[in-house]
């Protein structure tokens, strides 16, 4: 084809690699996320906590401003992993709200436009089109969760006069495998929930209520049958247990006892499971006849 | 090299046998897929592109099979399905551009290619603006226009003028008519539409029930009935009948001096002409008629029996 003759000319120049069509995807997907002013706005608001975050740390490590700011009182701020659970709390709730966002466009599109007959006969398979979306996603969820809480514990490590870092690596441990563990199983639900629903917008109000409505039949369920077993239902109780003993900080004892990590970690890999199986029945290069 | 190759293909769908053991080669530069609704025509096109997997028998494009070397197979083809299939809030350039990254083409090239081929099927104008905007046509051609771009070997067209106005119909035959005469593309086209195959393809494929039912080169096949004629005559026809039968001519004459009549080969035209001359009657009118594809259509449909015997030869 030429621009100025008009006419075809078949394509002899070099092929890319076969793996490389998996990063393609990955590229578009996250372009599409970018693309919306929402996305821009939820990234800008997951930094104003990490901000205030700072302010504390740096209160917390450096004696005249925390005299200045405290005036006398004897409180202490204890930059500890208590701390940085709150730090790994409070980012991946927004996390949550960025995939509820986010899921929704990078799949919805696709389906609602009959996009995967042409998409899949290109040469990707169905996992791979998965996995494009879901490193994208993760991209995009890392911005907000993992990358600041490190960064932030390097703020720490770096202000602290004494050797803290030595002490304190399993919180950085903690937060990488808590917070990679959240945004894979927010990555996977969020792309599962989206491929089954049309409408963008109610894909985003099912991706919320699949995380709290479950939450509250939980609750209702060990009230009534006065188990904690209840709570296997209730993905952020489960989380921030999770994330307490993934960093160290004191566990939760409220409602008679808490979860086994094993339990915590046999329920997500079932709804990641489940996931995949909606995933897998949804994504198919078939085409949808509309009347 | 065979185009596609299918040997005793089987396709089974929901416990339900579409394709049953079809065996034949595709050898043609432009293949039609024909067949009534339902015979099986786009779960071969989908078992080509490895959407299915066949339950027994082979399917090979190119020499590459359809279960083993799906990746191989997908690089080498453009696909232009039969429905809707586009990414509506994206314009038409990054589109089409985002399809032929995903087959294969580095990013500056797939985006060059992505504005020629845009321009080649005539969406140059309308190329930044977001397909969900685009007309019915439109939407056609950009779906040609990215199974285009990366420069395929083989170019499976479901359907193209699906819904299309007469001159958007027109323009879409023009440039598959174009692209077949470029050469480097062999074409496989599905219709329901039998002008569009017979002005585009010269082998067709027809599907009954999920069985081949006739595979053939449509030239040839129009060829081997040239010996049916119909002529028109002033003068004494029966008497020129009478004489056209002694030569061993099926003959039927009609009202108006009109006479059909098939010729053994060993008789020719001026042999016609040498006994209208005797009997004084004049030959104002001699047309050989040529098998249409709707004739091959219909034999391989088995109707054919019946549609000669209304012509009461």
């Amino acid at each position: 084809m030429s621009v100025y003759k008009h006419t075809y000319r078949a394509y002899g120049g070099r092929i890319t690699p076969l793996w490389t069509r998996v990063l393609v995807l990955a590229r578009y997907a996250f372009a599409e996320a970018w693309s919306s002013k929402i996305t821009v706005a939820l990234f800008t608001l997951s930094l104003l906590p990490t901000v205030v975050f700072i302010v504390i740390i740096y209160v917390a490590n450096n004696p005249i401003a925390r005299a200045l700011i405290m005036r006398g009182s004897s409180r202490e701020f204890a930059i500890d992993a208590h701390y940085f659970f709150l730090i790994l709390q409070t980012q991946s709730w927004i996390a949550l709200a960025i995939t509820a966002w986010v899921a929704p466009r990078l799949i919805s599109y696709d389906l609602s436009d009959n996009a995967l007959p042409i998409l899949l006969s290109r040469p990707i398979s169905r996992f791979g089109y998965i996995l494009g979306k879901l490193i994208a996603l993760l991209a995009s969820l890392s911005a907000v969760t993992w990358i600041p809480c490190l960064l932030l514990f390097a703020y720490q490590a770096y202000s602290s006069p004494g050797p803290w870092i030595s002490d304190n690596l399993r919180i950085a441990a903690g937060l990488l495998v808590g917070a990679v563990i959240w945004i894979a199983f927010l990555s996977i639900l969020g792309l599962a929930l989206s491929s089954w629903v049309r409408w963008r917008i109610v894909a985003t109000g099912i991706i919320f209520a699949a995380i709290f409505v479950p939450a509250g039949v939980g609750g209702v369920m060990s009230a009534i049958l006065r188990t904690r077993w209840g709570f296997l239902l209730n993905i952020p109780y489960m989380m921030s247990v999770l994330w307490r003993r993934l960093l160290g900080a004191p566990d939760f004892m409220r409602f008679g006892g808490s979860l086994p990590t094993t339990a915590i970690a046999a329920m997500l890999v079932i709804i990641c499971m489940a996931s995949v199986a909606m995933l897998n029945a949804r994504i198919r290069a078939r085409e949808v006849v509309r009347g | 090299m065979d185009v596609v190759d299918l040997e005793g293909l089987e396709v089974r769908l929901s416990n339900r046998i579409v394709l049953k053991g079809i065996t034949g080669a595709l050898r043609g530069h432009a293949i039609g897929l024909l067949g009534p609704n339902g015979a099986g025509k786009s779960t071969l096109i989908h078992t080509l592109l490895g959407f299915h997997q066949a339950s027994k028998g082979t399917a090979r494009v190119f020499g590459f099979d359809a279960r083993r070397d799906r990746s191989q197979i997908r690089q080498q083809i453009g696909y232009m399905p039969e429905n809707d299939s586009f990414i509506g809030n994206m314009s038409g350039v990054r589109f089409v551009c985002y399809m032929a990254e995903l087959a294969g083409l580095p990013r500056e090239e797939a985006l060059e290619r992505s504005h020629e081929a845009l321009f080649y099927v005539g969406l140059g104008e309308v190329r930044y603006r977001e397909i969900r905007t685009y007309s019915l046509g439109m939407k056609q051609l950009i779906k040609l226009a990215q199974a285009l771009a990366h420069g395929p070997r083989l170019l499976i067209l479901d359907e193209p003028t699906n819904g299309l106005d007469p001159m958007a119909r027109q323009r879409m035959i023009q440039v598959i008519k174009e692209i077949r005469k470029e050469g480097s593309i062999r074409l496989l086209i599905s219709s329901h539409l039998l002008r569009d195959i017979d002005e585009t393809c010269d082998e067709v494929l027809i599907l009954k029930d999920g069985r081949i039912a006739a595979l053939r080169n449509i030239e040839e096949e129009r060829n081997s009935h040239r010996n049916f004629i119909e002529i028109e005559t002033i003068g004494a026809t029966e008497h020129f009948s009478a004489r056209v039968r002694e030569l061993g001519c099926d003959c039927a004459a009609f009202s108006g001096g009109r006479i059909k009549l098939v010729m053994p080969d060993n008789i020719e035209t001026t042999d016609l002409y040498a006994i209208a001359s005797d009997q004084g009657v004049q030959i104002r009118r001699m047309s050989r008629r040529r098998d249409s594809l709707e004739d091959i259509f219909l034999r391989a449909m088995g109707s054919e029996v019946e549609r000669m015997e209304n012509v009461g030869l």
